[in-house]
């Protein structure tokens, strides 16, 4: 990698990484396809990576488990790898780093004086904030630390993949760390979102590629993820939407209709409530995706999707403490309950009509 | 029974005319109308909905000639803008209509309310008729103001957002987007909705029982009121509310 301080483009680098000028340009147009742009945006994207400085960015490690970083260096275009990795000035890396120990920390400390205002703050895994957040620390101090003080001169925050953007498995109840996204821990700065349990290589590269390009953070939903990636919903989306429609699903699996290929959604599916881009990009160099492989998606992108479960029932229990039963069961016992109720009412004013006729039967022609 | 009328002799109606059931008209058209409309919506879409939250059906062949799941949905949808519809002229009508159309309403900063409410309740405990509304009791307004309005809307709501999720960014998306966030999500969003649809099951059952209950309890023709909007009252009865 080249050095930052020569401020080299991103261009300049792939240049000396012996990528010639045709293969640099399909990867932009690559990447304004990705990002959903017209033609005419790819000599923006050409431009930007040709004359701007590399973008640096901060990669900070929480709680988390690394896939994040896994299936970003698994981006799928053939020079992708090397472009993802060069195209941005990866400067502290807890994983992906040459510098270790003091060194390090030197390292990061350093970029954040050099490039107060400028760096990007890209944050795998969150923070847990029990106990002044001991359960996860980095070099003597906490985490939650480290993400405070380096995003307080960041230019913007990108929450990379589930635990950043919505807390993830260690966020799951009962959550004894009190882990939380990096949105709930950092104010006053923009963040984007970028969930999944991992978010897809091409989503990672296209939002850093934004970034750099416009100098901006793409366009975001309520929920502070890139409209562009995660507009839709995998269900409206799905290849196995038509059995859908039609009501052909899956009923257990290796029926005839698993093996068809008929919709998953008696299978407990999370496409119909799970925002991502799955469908179009695919996985592992556009092999396949879950549904594609006959899996149910479990909405791995979606906030709370542990908590959500089972992964392969469509009713999750209700969510209030307490109560460990889904909206049908509750709703036969209230309905049972009401029944009840009315039957004991109806018995006993039928019992007090017969009881008032006895009494009454006398006097029946007066009024 | 208190209720039992003597023989037809028009000279004693004429002389004490207070002692003998009279007829009010009670229920608009509107009312009637959106009472009907709106169980014939709910009956709908509870079916349609726990349909399709567990499909049955399972048509056989190529997917191209089967449509079943999706005119479920379809049913499902139009329900529920009728739903809607419904549900907004009532309200609209709440202000437009006669004073039994506001009846009921929860006044619970009144304190004449909860005794009417207290008197109500004890009088269905301990089966006797008691004084009639000839609209709705605070009982009965609470049962309507929680479980028809207060779920009307979280279905119109949650049932919206949904809806609008297969159009982002469109105009319902930017009016009812907002709720999914707010419970957790497009799959707690759904929870809750089918949570919420047993409540008007719940309801249904009470509300059918105090109707026929009443009807023979205070004889004053509550279930025909509904169709042809008159009701009957009698000395000591509630005529203005």
């Amino acid at each position: 990698m080249g050095s930052l301080l020569r401020k080299a483009t991103t261009y300049d680098v792939l240049r000396e990484h012996g990528i010639d000028r045709r293969r640099f340009v399909k990867f932009c147009t690559m990447m304004a396809a990705a990002m959903g742009l017209e033609a005419t945006v790819v000599p923006q994207i050409v431009e930007a990576l040709e004359t701007k400085p590399r973008l640096p960015v901060i990669w900070l490690h929480g709680l988390e488990c690394t896939c994040c970083s896994e299936s970003f260096i698994r981006s799928s275009h053939p020079i992708a790898q090397d472009v993802i990795l060069n195209m941005i000035s990866l400067d502290y890396d807890d994983t992906l780093m040459a510098a270790a120990g003091f060194q390090a920390e030197e390292n990061r400390k350093r970029i954040m004086k050099d490039y107060a205002g400028q760096y990007v703050l890209a944050v795998e895994g969150n923070a847990p904030t029990a106990d002044g957040g001991v359960y996860c620390t980095v070099g003597g101090e906490t985490f939650l630390s480290i993400l405070q003080e380096t995003a307080e001169n960041a230019k913007a925050v990108i929450a990379w993949g589930s635990c950043a953007s919505n807390g993830c498995v260690q966020a799951a109840k009962p959550n004894p760390t009190g882990a939380k996204p990096v949105h709930k821990l950092i104010s006053h700065k923009a963040i984007v979102n970028v969930p999944g349990c991992p978010p897809i290589a091409e989503v990672m590269t296209g939002v850093l590629t934004y970034i750099l390009t416009f100098g901006a953070l793409p366009e975001l939903d309520r929920y502070g993820r890139p409209k562009m990636f995660y507009g839709q919903r995998i269900h409206d989306k799905c290849y196995r939407r038509s059995f859908f429609d039609a009501g052909q699903f899956v009923e257990s699996w290796d029926d005839d209709g698993a093996k068809k290929g008929w919709c998953l959604y008696k299978m407990g599916c999370r496409g119909p409530t799970t925002y991502n881009s799955c469908p179009t990009f695919k996985w592992n160099n556009g092999v396949s995706y879950p549904i594609g492989s006959g899996h149910g998606c479990i909405g791995c992108s979606e906030e709370n999707f542990w908590d959500n479960g089972p992964f392969y029932e469509r009713l999750t229990s209700i969510p209030v403490p307490g109560i460990e039963s889904t909206p049908n069961e509750i709703g036969t016992v209230a309905a049972g309950a009401a029944m009840v109720g009315v039957g004991l009412h109806f018995i006993s004013s039928m019992a007090r009509r017969a009881t008032q006729k006895k009494e009454e039967a006398p006097d029946k022609e007066g009024r | 029974m208190s209720t039992a009328v003597p023989e037809f002799d028009p000279q004693e109606i004429a002389l004490h005319p207070e002692d003998y059931f009279r007829r009010q008209l009670v229920w608009q058209l509107p009312v009637r109308i959106t009472h009907w409309v709106n169980a014939a919506c709910l009956i709908v879409l509870f079916l349609t909905g726990l349909y399709i939250s567990h499909p049955l059906l399972a048509p056989s062949g190529e997917a191209v000639r089967h449509f079943v799941m999706g005119r479920v949905r379809q049913i499902h949808f139009v329900a529920a803008m009728i739903f809607t519809v419904s549900f907004l002229a009532r309200i609209y009508w709440f202000w437009m209509g006669n004073a039994y159309s506001r009846s009921g309403f929860p006044y619970v900063w009144r304190p004449e309310w909860w005794k009417d409410l207290f008197r109500q309740g004890t009088d269905y405990l301990r089966l006797e008729r008691g004084h009639a509304h000839l609209g709705h009791n605070s009982l009965g307004g609470v049962a309507y103001t929680l479980f028809v309005i207060f779920l009307g809307w979280c279905q119109i709501f949650t049932g919206m957002a949904m809806y609008s999720e297969s159009n982002p960014g469109g105009f319902l998306n930017r009016v009812f987007g907002w709720v999914l966030p707010l419970l957790g999500g497009s799959f707690t969003t759904r929870m809750w909705h089918h949570a919420f649809a047993w409540g008007f099951v719940v309801f249904a059952i009470l509300h059918v029982y105090i109707i026929l209950y009443d009807s023979t309890q205070y004889g004053n023709g509550l279930i025909t009121s509904i169709i042809s909007g008159y009701k009957f009252y009698q000395k000591g009865d509630f005529k203005e509310d």
